[in-house]
């Protein structure tokens, strides 16, 4: 009788132990799932992957299980349902769609796992049922090209005449739509006599922004400006410029990508928005950390995207993409 | 007087309209657009729709000689993206010239493997390039690992691999010659030869022409040949155009492709149609879109004329045949 009860103790103790070393184990790592949009398809998305695995595994506290939906919708929804079952302590999801993902998301969050957004956000219906959205801030980036075309304008002292051209994004997408945003609110406040003759979509597209700048040239003998909506739309505005032979057009891009970065280094292209997809995955990886700890996260949780220009270039790293 | 009317009519102005409605549309339409921007006929304006123009239309070329045989090729666009990929990659490797042969190799394989399937395995046509269509798009993320593809910017003023995109013959534009060119001499040889008739007959009646001793599987798998030898060479001219490449460049152009040749005015049943009229469907295509931009109208104007002038012409084309403009069938 007396060694049963002490077993009992023994054993109650023990599982007790038990139950209150769990949560202070589960502290100490975390179980971070994350499902992609379409790793492959494009430079940025494959080295996001490279730079999520890495910091992740870098951090003794972080185990992660990384998916990838292949630009899947259905498939992606499985595996944000496949991750809720394996309960881990916060899933992190790069939407393929918007709108498609909010069910599984808010599945997710009934289930009691925290949901954070990456890279671009899902639809407004869902926010009730993620902690956070991590990401670039594509309106201040429109503003940013906005300030460094306005300035160029101004040291060329031209901001009273000068004329420009937009080339934007795919239509329908919501980065597209706010770098335009940002780009068209903030020229008029900065530089309020530059004239924005025409806007036309260049679909990420780099021969057809091509095309379109052919005609722009066409249509309108004077142009001192052109903005684009990434810089592989405006290498292509450029590539049309050179071949018609327009000089001392001032280009604009954002997102730098490598062959922006080398046309600046050769002094034909101006400037663009230094975008990292590893500072990107990283403030998602983070972002899930901090959500999981249950420290104030802003619900919009913006990487910093700053100006590259011919003038500051040497202090980035040509991207990688 | 009328003798004179009558001559030129050959009798019958509406026969005349419908058989030629496609290049009267086209005047028309140049009339409209002349009158609509003063920049429109300019020099500099008609040389830069028919450059942009040309890629499309050297696929258009190939396709159109796949729909005469009575098939459709929905890898094109895919195909264009895998050859421009692959070229401007190995541009830097092993030059340009053996770039060109090996892209040229591989898209040629493609084509082959597409008439294998619908000529020899006689599969639909539909079913086997749509499936091509993902499959190669696949195949170029494979090969590229998802990275953007450029030619080293350092050579891109002095390799000779620029002329086929930027260079000019007389002050005629590459693409422009390569187009016309190539247009004319698929044109000949489906309008003079033998084997460009025995195209026509397996597009018209494929059981009639296996009895007439045609070999219907080695002409419908040549006819893919043709289709992806003409994707190599527009691969050529967008790679040394834009010197450098994206993983889905060619998204989407299959169906440009298909509405250049539908435009111009060759049935999707197969044996009808010609290459000068797709070269016109073409060139409609690019001055419409070129026109609407110069007219300042926004993008989607584009998009919604474009099928309205597509339909149209579709329309006129049944309408000529049957003599009416609504079915008689009630």
């Amino acid at each position: 009788m007396n060694t049963t009860m002490r077993n009992l103790i023994a054993g109650t103790t023990a599982l007790a132990g038990v139950a209150y070393a769990g949560p202070l184990l589960a502290q100490e790592t975390i179980t971070v799932g994350i499902t992609q949009n379409n790793v492959g398809v494009d430079s940025y998305q494959t080295t996001y992957e490279q730079a999520f695995i890495e910091s992740a595994e870098a951090d003794p506290s972080v185990e992660a299980v990384v998916l990838d939906a292949g630009g899947d919708v259905a498939r992606q929804i499985a595996q944000i349902q496949d991750l809720v079952q394996q309960g881990v302590d916060a899933l992190i999801i790069w939407p393929t769609n918007g709108k498609a993902v909010v069910p599984a998301v808010r599945a997710a969050d009934n289930a009691g796992i925290p949901v954070v957004i990456t890279n671009s956000n899902i639809a407004e219906e869902g926010f009730d049922f993620i902690e956070s959205f991590s990401g670039p801030d594509n309106i201040t980036q429109g503003s940013r090209s906005a300030e460094i075309m306005c300035d160029k304008f101004k040291e060329m002292g031209i901001e009273s005449e000068a004329k420009i051209v937009q080339i934007s994004g795919q239509p329908g997408y919501t980065t597209a739509i706010e770098r335009a945003q940002g780009f068209e609110d903030r020229l008029p406040e900065v530089c309020p006599d530059v004239e924005l003759l025409e806007t036309q979509p260049g679909d990420w597209n780099r021969e057809k922004s091509q095309r379109v700048m052919e005609a722009f040239l066409v249509k309108y003998d004077d142009i001192d400006g052109v903005y684009a909506g990434d810089d592989n739309m405006g290498v292509g505005a450029l590539n049309a410029a050179k071949a018609a032979g327009r000089e001392g057009i001032i280009f604009v891009g954002a997102t730098n990508f490598a062959v922006g970065y080398e046309a600046m280094g050769r002094g034909e292209y101006w400037g663009s928005i230094y975008q990292s997809p590893v500072d990107d995955a990283k403030n998602a990886l983070a972002t899930a950390k901090a959500v999981v700890a249950g420290e104030d996260v802003p619900f919009l949780n913006y990487f910093d995207t700053p100006k590259i220009t011919q003038d500051n270039m040497d202090q980035f790293t040509k991207p990688v993409f | 007087m009328s003798s004179i009317a009558q001559k030129l009519t050959g009798g019958d102005l509406k026969g005349l309209v419908a058989r030629n409605g496609i290049f009267i549309a086209f005047i028309a339409a140049m009339i409209a657009f002349g009158i609509g921007s003063d920049k429109f006929l300019s020099f500099d304006n008609l040389e830069s729709v028919v450059r942009s123009s040309a890629m499309i239309g050297v696929m258009a070329l190939g396709v159109t000689v796949v729909v005469i045989s009575g098939n459709l090729d929905l890898s094109v666009g895919s195909m264009l993206s895998f050859g421009t990929v692959m070229v401007v990659d190995l541009h830097d490797k092993i030059g340009p010239g053996p770039a060109i042969l090996v892209m040229m190799a591989c898209v040629l394989a493609l084509g082959a493997f597409n008439g294998f399937l619908i000529g020899f395995v006689r599969l639909n046509s539909l079913i086997v390039t749509l499936g091509m269509l993902s499959a190669i798009q696949g195949l170029t993320l494979i090969y590229s690992g998802g990275k953007n593809v450029d030619i080293d910017p350092s050579t891109q003023d002095t390799t000779w691999f620029r002329v086929f995109g930027r260079g000019d013959i007389a002050g005629v534009d590459m693409p422009i010659i390569i187009f016309f060119g190539l247009a004319l001499i698929v044109g000949m040889i489906v309008a003079f030869t033998p084997y460009g008739r025995r195209i026509y007959a397996v597009g018209g009646n494929s059981t009639a022409a296996v009895f007439s001793g045609i070999r219907r599987r080695r002409v419908v798998f040549s006819t893919y040949l043709v289709s992806s030898f003409c994707v190599g060479v527009a691969a050529i001219i967008l790679g040394s155009r834009v010197m450098g490449s994206q993983n889905n460049v060619g998204q989407g152009y299959e169906l440009l492709v298909l509405a250049a040749v539908i435009l111009g005015g060759t049935s999707l049943l197969g044996g009808s149609g010609s290459i000068l009229k797709t070269v016109i469907g073409v060139l409609i295509l690019g001055f419409i879109q070129n026109g609407l931009l110069l007219l300042g109208y926004p993008y989607f104007a584009q998009w919604i004329v474009t099928w309205i002038v597509i339909i149209l012409a579709v329309w006129l084309d049944v309408a000529a045949k049957r003599g009416r403009l609504l079915s008689s069938i009630s």
